[in-house]
C-alpha cells in the first residue's frame, strides 16, 4: 500500500506503448464515461427531467458514444483473449481487428445520432 | 511469444482472482443481455412498425414508456432484464472504478475512503434502480 507513482501526464502521454497502451488508456476513459452515464441513467429512471434531457441531447451522445462503444468493443477483445490464452500471441492482430470493428460501429452510431439531431 | 497461462489451482482463490473472474462473468452477462435486448427490440420494431429508438427507450426505461404491444409479461420481462443489466453493470463498474482510483489515490486512508464511497454508491444506486424499475 502507499505506492508512489510520480509520472506526470506529459510523461505518460509520451510513453511509446503504441496500440496496446492507447487501448488501455481509452478503456479507462470509456469506463469513466460509462460511470457518468450510469449515474445520469439512474437519475433519469427516477424521473429527473434534467437527466432525461441530458441523455437525449445529441451533443452528449456525440461525445459519450465513441468512448462507451470503445469500452464495450475493447472489453470484448480483452474477454476473448483472457478466456482463450492461446490467442494472446495474436494480440496485435486482435487490436487491429478491434479498431476496424470500432470504426464501423462508431461511424454508423454517430451517423444515426446526427441524422436524428438534424431530422434527416 | 508463448501463451501465458496459469492453471486455476496455481492462481489460488484470492480476492484479486475472484474479482478478475467476477468482472469477466458480469461483462459476459451484460453482452448477453445487450444482444437479447437488441434482438428483442428489432423484433418488436418489425412487428409494430415502431421506431427502433423508441423501442430501445422502452427497453431501457420500462417504467417510463408504454409497452408497444401492451402485453403484461413483456413489461415484466423487460423490467427483469433491465434490473439484471443494472446489477451486472454496477458489479462490473465498481471493480473498474476502484482500479482506476487505486492508481491515483496512493495513501492507505484515501484508498480505504474511496473504496467505501464507491461501494456504498454502487449499492445505493442499485437499490434505487431496482426499486424504481420494479414498482413504477
Amino acid at each position: 500500500m502507499g505506492l508512489k507513482r510520480d509520472v506526470s501526464l506529459s510523461a505518460a502521454l509520451a510513453y511509446q506503448g503504441k496500440g496496446p497502451y492507447w487501448t488501455y488508456i481509452l478503456h479507462r476513459i470509456g469506463g469513466s464515461a460509462l460511470f457518468i452515464f450510469f449515474t445520469i441513467y439512474i437519475l433519469a429512471l427516477v424521473g429527473v427531467q434534467a437527466a432525461n434531457g441530458i441523455l437525449s441531447n445529441w451533443i452528449f451522445q456525440l461525445i459519450f458514444l465513441p468512448f462507451m462503444l470503445f469500452h464495450a468493443i475493447n472489453g470484448l477483445r480483452i474477454t476473448i483473449l483472457d478466456l482463450s490464452p492461446k490467442l494472446i500471441e495474436h494480440y496485435r492482430m486482435a487490436i487491429n481487428i478491434e479498431w476496424v470493428a470500432y470504426a464501423v460501429v462508431t461511424v454508423y452510431a454517430l451517423f444515426v445520432v446526427l441524422r436524428n439531431a438534424f431530422g434527416g | 511469444m508463448a501463451a501465458r497461462t496459469l492453471p486455476l489451482k496455481k492462481r489460488g482463490f484470492t480476492f484479486e482472482v475472484f474479482m478478475w473472474a467476477f468482472t469477466r462473468f458480469t461483462v459476459m452477462a451484460m453482452y448477453g443481455l445487450m444482444i437479447a435486448g437488441i434482438l428483442g427490440a428489432l423484433n418488436l420494431s418489425a412487428r409494430t412498425g415502431a421506431n427502433f429508438g423508441d423501442i430501445l427507450y422502452w427497453a431501457f426505461f420500462p417504467n417510463l414508456a408504454e409497452n408497444p404491444l401492451g402485453q403484461v409479461w413483456m413489461t415484466i420481462l423487460a423490467k427483469l432484464m433491465v434490473i439484471a443489466f443494472v446489477l451486472s453493470a454496477c458489479g462490473h463498474g465498481v471493480h473498474g472504478v476502484l482500479e482506476i482510483l487505486d492508481d491515483y489515490f496512493t495513501s492507505h486512508a484515501a484508498r480505504r475512503w474511496s473504496r467505501n464511497f464507491i461501494i456504498t454508491y454502487a449499492v445505493v444506486a442499485s437499490l434505487i434502480a431496482l426499486y424504481v424499475i420494479w414498482t413504477t
